[in-house]
């Protein structure tokens, strides 16, 4: 189902989380919002699942205005990043608990849990407590014990945070495959940009309490709507007070038109790829991404003298002008 | 390794000088002819009537002050309001003021001839003060504090995100509550049942200002004990306390045995 935000906001006495923000979130899509720490995107999804009331504007879940909404009537799955396990429960119990409260006959309960385990691979692990399980283990568990009751939006807030990088990095691949077998609408908030680029189909970029930008992963990266965007997704260089993508800057042993002077740093050699450190001749330092190839190419070496150019392709714009 | 030792032995040796002599005393003096005498002491009419009286005071100021305290923690946990901190210092008064204070403060409010509200109960015919209501209210007021003060540091700890999860699948203010919330500070409650059992079992001085003292009728077991001893039947009031004393030993066992391991971890 989809979710429309309209005009949405929200402070917190002084603080101004959510500034007139508006989003659509299309039917069946896995949408994440991304932005630092304090830019909104939480408060956004709290909103959405009616767990914040918002000072103005409206939500509306599947065309039905939801904004005066308990959560209790919205009908959204919500993970935390935490798991808000219940801890007195077990596993089955747990992901039981949206078919109790509807007072769902036993047998349907019991298959549907079952059902549920297998799709999040707990299968066996039904009768433990969630002080038995590791974390990405509870966090899978949150996730059947939203969808058992079949929500009409999946939220989930920063769902891998707290896990250690090798579980966040499986876990990833398995929602984004989950998502493609449920395929219920899902909004989940990160301030990870490789989680996000990885995981959804639309990026919608936070800061401030405003959007910056919003479109797929590719939109994001090669066409940033402003500065702010183009670093926070993908690594950025400064070229001759420009901000550039790493890779997009030419090494040349000879001055040309609009190229740049510079002494080189430090090569550092990380297998396929090797990151060039450079001082300019205005004594600014950047770096430059190129491969190993073309490294050996122009027999690149510490101390050398090297200009730069960079080499976005035409008509496509390098994002914006430093002031 | 020697200021171990030396740490245990003053630790153990406090506690045995303050706790352990003086209860394990009480035990020899009321045995001291006999158990036969001792239960002879402790099966009288009126001290029947005493234990009976406490226990009437227990099964009404107990549950009234759980679901109050349960109340109550909620509200300074989870509320914010003007008067919150004021609230949450209210509810140490009990603590911080004498019991003989407390009962003479409900002789104020109660007091048949010059109470704030005794006459107008009096002329009820509802007699509070040298009654079992008064001596309730006693008891009430000093075991108030109990389940609060366990109950607050849990519902800190759990924070909101259970039950938020909770709201999220459909539940509502009371199936979040009785399903979620309560269960999570179970243990907390359970804590604060117990102390208010044994301070409502061991009150003596608010109790005994309130209650007239009359033996038979308004006489609980702890004021029992100080009868008995006034009459020279030490006796008696050994085997009382002794009864006492077991019956809150045996409400902390009780707790102890319920508690299942999950509830540690």
């Amino acid at each position: 189902m989809s979710i429309v935000v309209d005009s949405v906001s929200k402070r917190f006495g002084e603080f101004t989380a959510l500034d007139d923000v508006s989003l659509e979130v299309r039917d069946g899509s896995l949408t994440a919002l991304l932005g630092p720490s304090g830019g909104g995107k939480s408060t956004l999804l709290r909103v959405i699942a009616g767990l914040e009331s918002p000072d103005s504007g409206t939500v509306s879940i599947a065309g039905e205005d939801a904004t005066r909404q308990p959560p209790q009537r919205r009908n959204v799955g919500f993970v935390f990043q935490h798991y808000a396990a219940f801890k007195h429960m077990t596993v089955a119990k747990n992901v039981a608990f949206g078919l109790t409260i509807r007072k769902r006959p036993k047998d349907e309960i019991e298959s549907r849990v079952d059902e549920l385990l297998r799709l999040v691979h707990l299968d066996g692990f039904a009768h433990r407590y969630p002080s038995q399980l590791s974390g990405g283990q509870r966090q899978r568990m949150a996730l059947a014990r939203a969808l058992a009751v079949q929500p009409r939006v999946l939220l989930l807030d920063e769902p891998f945070g707290a896990l250690d990088a090798t579980v966040r990095k499986e876990l990833r691949a398995w929602l984004r495959r989950l998502h493609e077998e449920v395929h219920v609408t899902t909004v989940f908030v990160t301030h990870d940009q490789e989680e996000a680029m990885e995981v959804a189909e639309q990026i919608v970029v936070l800061n401030h309490g405003k959007i910056e930008q919003m479109g797929s992963p590719k939109e994001l990266y090669e066409q940033p709507a402003n500065e702010f965007v183009m670093g926070f997704i993908g690594p950025i260089s400064e070229l001759s007070g420009r901000s550039v993508r790493p890779h997009e800057v030419d090494i040349l042993r000879e001055p040309h038109e609009g190229t740049a002077e510079a002494m080189i740093d430090r090569i550092v050699h990380l297998g396929f790829e090797v990151r060039v450190e450079l001082t300019l001749g205005d004594g600014e330092k950047t770096w430059v991404q190129t491969t190993k190839a073309q490294a050996e190419e122009l027999e690149l070496a510490e101390g050398d003298i090297v200009w730069l150019r960079p080499n976005a392709p035409a008509g496509e714009p390098v994002a914006a002008t430093l002031p | 390794m020697r200021s171990r030792y030396a740490l245990r032995f003053i630790a153990l040796g406090y506690l045995t000088l303050l706790l352990g002599v003086p209860v394990v005393l009480v035990f020899v003096n009321a045995f001291q002819d006999g158990i036969g005498a001792a239960w002879d002491a402790v099966t009288t009419p009126e001290a029947q009537h005493a234990f009976y009286l406490t226990f009437v005071m227990v099964a009404v100021a107990v549950p009234l002050n759980t679901i109050f305290g349960v109340v109550a923690a909620l509200v300074i946990v989870r509320q914010r309001f003007r008067g919150r901190a004021l609230l949450n210092a209210a509810i140490d008064l009990p603590f911080a003021v004498s019991p003989v204070v407390v009962g003479l403060s409900l002789l104020l409010v109660y007091g048949t001839r010059d109470g704030w509200v005794g006459n107008w109960f009096a002329e009820q015919g509802i007699r509070i003060i040298f009654s079992t209501p008064g001596m309730i209210l006693a008891t009430m007021f000093v075991s108030l504090p109990f389940v609060v003060r366990e109950t607050i540091p849990v519902l800190r700890e759990i924070g909101t995100e259970q039950e938020q999860a909770a709201a999220t699948l459909g539940a509502g203010a009371l199936q979040t509550f009785f399903r979620i919330t309560l269960p999570a500070i179970r243990w907390g409650v359970a804590y604060g049942v117990v102390l208010t059992t044994a301070r409502a079992l061991g009150e003596f001085g608010a109790v005994s200002i309130v209650s007239g003292k009359l033996s038979g009728q308004t006489e609980t077991a702890p004021l029992f004990v100080e009868a008995e001893f006034r009459r020279f039947n030490e006796t008696g009031a050994y085997a009382a306390a002794v009864v006492l004393a077991m019956i809150a030993l045996v409400t902390l066992l009780a707790m102890n045995l319920i508690k299942p391991k999950e509830a540690q971890t």
